[in-house]
């Protein structure tokens, strides 16, 4: 029962906040704070999933990159908040730390995500459809990730192009996203193919949380109405992560206790 | 009484199905019998059960830790002997 509250609980989140934004109009230190306790959250879960295993386990070295990842983007959300890194006020060199951390950020989530989907096969997990739907699942969710990463990628990669190297982190960052969403397939098939097991809960949720980001993308590239669904999204994400990471915990402890 | 109407893999494969789910658990069992064991999952006997625990031994510590995994094998071996 508890992991189905942990399944609904980013979506509650959303609508809260959803709410709150209709109501209010999304003012910025309202904005600003709720992205900082979505990124504490993601980073506890992260935390509580490496408490799960013990030194030298795969699955310990995939959350511990998460939260590495979570820890990066945090810590530039926070220099955020300093004057000299806010925007328009951000130097060269500020301007360079805020998009180095963005990039660490995008790197250690992207090893956290392919040490996670690669699990199903050091486990021998077999996926669902065979090859063949193995192959679908990934060509759909790649022809997904570009389509909504794609766009962004290309004009940064043009402005570079043009002579504007702080493109660079842009065009690099948008690689790495489109990597990442990639790996939502094998993610999902793992989920899938555990259905019935508690073990399905942990990689059902990173992968709620990946399409989450998918979403965030599309909501970046599409930009509807002025609404912030990125911000929705995001949140969404990151709770996921949190939800995901609890999970973890969850089932190991579970396997743990059952077997006393 | 479980012991009595079961065959060796399928009291393994019904321990693991609350964690694996009932195709991996029954998938994995029965490519452990074949690839340390060169037999079908019917043919196992108590005798093999100490081979078959080590053969699910990697798949199970990726998925949940080498302290889980060994947790849930003895616990397997204890209630399946």
């Amino acid at each position: 029962m508890r992991f189905r509250w942990l399944a609904v609980f980013p979506l509650l989140y959303a609508a809260v906040f959803g709410a709150v934004v209709s109501a209010l109009g999304a003012p910025a230190p309202f904005v600003t704070g709720q992205r900082l306790l979505v990124r504490v959250l993601a980073l506890a879960g992260c935390s509580l999933a490496v408490s799960a295993f013990e030194r030298g386990d795969h699955l310990r070295r995939a959350w511990l990159w998460l939260a590495g990842g979570v820890i990066a983007i945090l810590l530039r959300d926070l220099l955020r908040l300093l004057p000299s890194f806010q925007a328009g006020a951000a130097g060269p060199q500020a301007q360079a730390v805020l998009s180095g951390l963005g990039i660490l950020a995008n790197l250690c989530l992207l090893a956290g995500v392919w040490l996670l989907a690669r699990a199903w096969k050091m486990a021998a997990i077999s996926l669902p459809g065979g090859r063949s739907g193995v192959v679908a699942v990934a060509l759909v969710t790649a022809l997904l990730a570009l389509a909504v990463a794609a766009p962004g990628a290309l004009k940064s990669a043009r402005d570079l192009a043009g002579g504007d190297w702080s493109s660079l982190i842009l065009v690099v960052s948008a690689v790495v996203d489109i990597v990442t969403l990639c790996l939502i397939a094998p993610l999902l098939l793992t989920a899938v193919s555990l259905r019935g097991g508690l073990f399905s809960w942990p990689w059902g949720l990173v992968t709620a949380s990946q399409l989450s980001w998918l979403l965030y993308d599309a909501a970046a590239t599409l930009t509807p109405g002025g609404f912030p669904w990125g911000e929705v999204f995001r949140g969404m994400a990151e709770n996921y992560l949190f939800a995901a990471g609890l999970a973890q915990l969850f089932v190991v402890q579970h396997v743990r206790r059952s077997s006393l | 009484m479980t012991s009595l109407l079961s065959s060796i893999s399928e009291q393994v494969a019904a321990r693991l199905t609350p964690y694996i789910g009932q195709f991996n658990a029954r998938m994995w069992v029965k490519a452990v019998a074949r690839r340390e064991l060169g037999m079908t999952p019917e043919e196992l006997t108590a005798a093999h059960l100490a081979t078959l625990m080590e053969g699910l031994r990697p798949s199970l510590s990726t998925l949940m830790g080498r302290a889980a995994a060994d947790d849930l094998l003895l616990h397997i071996a204890r209630e399946v002997c």
